[in-house]
Parts: structure tokens; C-alpha cells; sequence
């Protein structure tokens, strides 16, 4: 990012090729909706392009790059005129085929799974998502939300225990 | 070590990542205490079922394909919005009265500006920027047309792009994508016209090649062989030789090709 910010602007190609997955997995969780995760992580890259002369060597590049995607994600929810998740078509599951009960079984828990993280508040399933299926450290997570890593691992463990009252309600509601 | 400690320590504990002295504290507390026992098993079968909740993967290709003509823009000094692209393309689809007010604005600005050019020729800063806006819009209005359901609103989109001086780059990367994607055969091959005045640009060239594979009809086939060749890029040879000998296209597309090798002098 550094070279990119000192004028070389092709290399965000590389950066694009690298991070636009990682990207895109964190949008899509958090907006449900792939079309909007393809736009966000757009326009993501643009808002580097943009803003690359406040890039600073000190940080990682990755909390640079999620704090942007956060304030693009928070932008485009302003716009829709609410923030609200709104799932597509659902995001994918171990198995939705008929078969021996213990997959049955598991098809199901998933989508409730699946339905729990849906109904849990946008902050806290942001925080699952960047542990969870961003594989980040407390310390990095609390670098990307501005707040400290004890914070972080008191909201954290909120959301996990909001999450499995969630997946009982649910289970219990069908 | 109280209940409540373990809580926050909880995850760190399952992935191993706690100093000792911590590890050993927890230790003790769950040898003595079955409700964390339990929640700490909960929480464990909870993150494990958390991995099996798969996004899609993106379409690496086509985003690559839009970021690329996006960056070519900005870096060819079109420092017009670049951003936003496909929200605001979604908000002119959802709004038809936008596009009626688009249609309307352009007719006003045409209006003005036609008054100003019956004036004698001034280099007048209003009409540089009254010709700047009516390019704005005109985008605007192209970009959304680009959008629609039916295939002739699609068609008159891509036919008005041609009309638009220096397009930026949201304008050249819709264009793009509509060659990749559009499912109407007539709509592509416009686009494919409509790409001609861009044919000096590496990415819409590369983009171009791509798309290639991704084409069913003989018609596009050869429409793209005849960009490539009118854009004399350095790919053009490989990609012809490439066309010429494969035995899985109709043959009318592998003798343009042949040909095409000749006309390169190869």
C-alpha cells in the first residue's frame, strides 16, 4: 500500500487480487446480499485509491482496509434508508440433500444457525464474523472498532452467548 | 478464577492461545465447576457449527474486470466518480422516475446549450460546465439504461453510449460487463461495436479475450475477432491462433480467425 500511496496506483491491482475475497466474505455476511458485497468491496478499492495519502505505515494494512469497508457497508445501509440485514437467498450450508437422519439433522441445525445470526444485532454478528470466519486476534479486531482487546473479548463473549439464545429460540419457535 | 471470568477467557481457552498462569487458573475452575464444564462444551459445538456457515465466493473475474477498468479510469486522469458505480446504477433501476427526470434534464440542458452555441463562439466557463453536466447525465441515463429487463432498452443503452464524448470509466466497465453477461445475443453485439473506441486500452482488450470463451454465438465470436484485429493489440496473434485451431468452434469462426493470422501476417 505504501507504493500505492507513493504514486504507484497499478499496484492495488496486486492488493485487489490478494484482499478481495477476505473482503467480500465479510460483506456478504454482514449485508446478506451478493450483489451489494460485489459493489461494497468496489468500492472499497476506490475509497483506497481515493484516500491512499492517509494510509500510514504504522498499521496493518488489513485495519486500514476493514475500517474503510465498515464506514462503505455503514454508507450504503444510510442509503437504503435502513440498516437492516437482509438475506438474499441465504448463504450456503453443509448439506441440503435427504439423507440418514444425522445429516437431516445437521441440515437443519444449520439453518438455524443460520436464522440465529440473522437476528442477532449488526454489532455484535460484526464481531463474530471477524473472529470467526476473519480469523482475527482480539487485538486486531479492537484495532479495526477503535475500542481495546479486554473490551473486545467482554463484547465478544456477549454475542456468542446472544447467539446460542438465539439458535434455542429459534429451535424452540419451530 | 470466578465464573464470570471464564467468560471472556473462554475462546482463547479453546484455541490455546492463554499464558499459563491463566490456563492452570481455568483449569482448576472447570475441575470443580459443571455449569462452565458445560458452557464451555456449548460454546465449543457452537463454533464448530459456526465454520460449517459458508459464504459464496465472489466472482473474482468480473469484480477484477470492473476494479481494472475503475483504476485505468482514474489513472488516465477521468477523475469523474469512479465510485458508486453499481449503487447508483441499482438506485436509477428501482426509480424509473430518476431516469424520467434524467431524460428530462438532458432535454433542458440540450435546450440551453443549444442557445448558447447559436451565440457567437466564446470559450465561456458555463458552457464547459453545461457541457460537462449534459455528459453527466447523459451517462447517468445510458448507465441506467444498461440496467433494464427488456433487451431493447438494453440496446438503446449501449447504442447511446457511443454518443457520449470521453465516457468515464464507469460508463467503459458497464460495457464490459455487458458483453460478459448480457444473455441477448443483439445487445452484445452492439456492445461489442460500442467497445470499438476503446480498443486501445489494455484492459478492455484483455477483457475482450476473456470474454471469448464465454460466447456461444458464431456472430459475437467473430465481432470480437474483428475487434481484436482493428485493435492491433500485441495479444490479437495468440488469441487468433488460439481460435484458428479449435476444432470445438464453428468452422465460420475458425476461417475468421485463419484469416485474421493472415491479415496480422502470420
Amino acid at each position: 500500500m505504501q507504493a500505492v500511496r507513493d504514486g504507484d496506483l497499478t499496484r492495488l491491482g496486486v492488493l485487489f487480487e490478494r484482499h478481495h475475497r477476505p473482503l467480500f466474505d465479510f460483506l456478504y455476511r454482514m449485508t446478506g446480499d451478493r450483489g451489494a458485497a460485489e459493489d461494497l468491496v468496489q468500492d472499497v478499492f476506490v475509497r483506497m485509491l481515493r484516500y491512499r495519502s492517509t494510509y500510514r505505515d504504522d498499521g496493518r494494512f488489513e485495519t486500514w482496509m476493514f475500517r474503510i469497508a465498515r464506514n462503505a457497508r455503514a454508507d450504503h445501509f444510510r442509503k437504503q434508508g435502513a440498516a437492516v440485514y437482509v438475506p438474499e437467498d441465504g448463504m450456503d450450508w453443509a448439506s441440503e440433500a435427504p439423507g440418514p437422519a444425522h445429516l437431516f439433522e445437521r441440515a437443519r441445525d444449520m439453518a438455524r444457525l443460520k436464522r440465529a445470526l440473522e437476528t442477532l444485532r449488526e454489532d455484535r454478528r460484526e464481531l463474530i464474523v471477524l473472529v470467526r470466519y476473519q480469523g482475527m486476534t482480539h487485538e486486531q479486531v479492537g484495532a479495526i472498532l477503535g475500542i481495546d482487546s479486554g473490551t473486545v473479548k467482554v463484547r465478544f463473549h456477549r454475542a456468542i452467548k446472544e447467539l446460542r439464545d438465539a439458535f434455542a429460540r429459534v429451535a424452540e419457535g419451530e | 478464577m470466578q465464573c464470570d471470568d471464564l467468560g471472556p477467557r473462554m475462546l482463547d481457552y479453546l484455541a490455546g492461545t492463554l499464558p499459563d498462569d491463566e490456563l492452570t487458573a481455568i483449569r482448576a475452575h472447570l475441575s470443580q465447576c459443571e455449569a462452565c464444564r458445560r458452557e464451555l462444551d456449548a460454546t465449543a459445538e457452537l463454533w464448530g457449527e459456526l465454520g460449517a456457515v459458508t459464504a459464496p465466493r465472489p466472482e473474482s473475474a468480473r469484480m477484477r474486470a470492473r476494479f481494472d477498468a475503475a483504476l485505468q479510469g482514474y489513472i488516465d486522469g477521468q477523475q469523474a466518480p469512479v465510485a458508486r458505480a453499481a449503487t447508483r446504477a441499482t438506485a436509477w433501476r428501482l426509480q424509473p422516475w430518476m431516469q424520467l427526470s434524467g431524460a428530462a434534464a438532458v432535454l433542458v440542458l440540450g435546450v440551453a446549450l443549444g442557445r448558447f452555441a447559436a451565440q457567437p463562439p466564446v470559450t465561456s466557463p458555463e458552457i464547459v460546465e453545461l457541457r460537462q453536466e449534459l455528459r453527466d447525465t447523459r451517462q447517468m441515463v445510458t448507465l441506467s439504461l444498461l440496467t433494464q429487463q427488456s433487451a431493447s432498452e438494453r440496446l438503446k443503452g449501449v447504442n447511446s453510449s457511443s454518443q457520449i464524448e470521453q465516457p468515464g470509466s464507469e460508463l467503459v466497465s458497464a460495457l464490459v460487463d455487458t458483453l460478459r453477461r448480457d444473455p441477448n445475443v443483439n445487445v452484445r453485439l452492439a456492445t461489442v461495436d460500442a467497445l470499438r473506441r476503446f480498443g486501445g486500452r489494455e484492459v478492455v482488450r484483455r477483457n475482450v479475450v476473456e470474454a471469448l470463451p464465454q460466447q456461444e454465438s458464431p456472430l459475437v465470436q467473430i465481432a470480437l475477432i474483428d475487434f481484436l484485429l482493428e485493435a492491433q493489440g500485441p495479444e490479437a496473434a495468440t488469441v487468433l491462433r488460439r481460435l484458428a485451431g479449435d476444432m470445438m468452434l464453428d468452422k465460420a469462426v475458425r476461417e475468421r480467425a485463419a484469416r485474421g493470422l493472415q491479415q496480422v501476417g502470420l
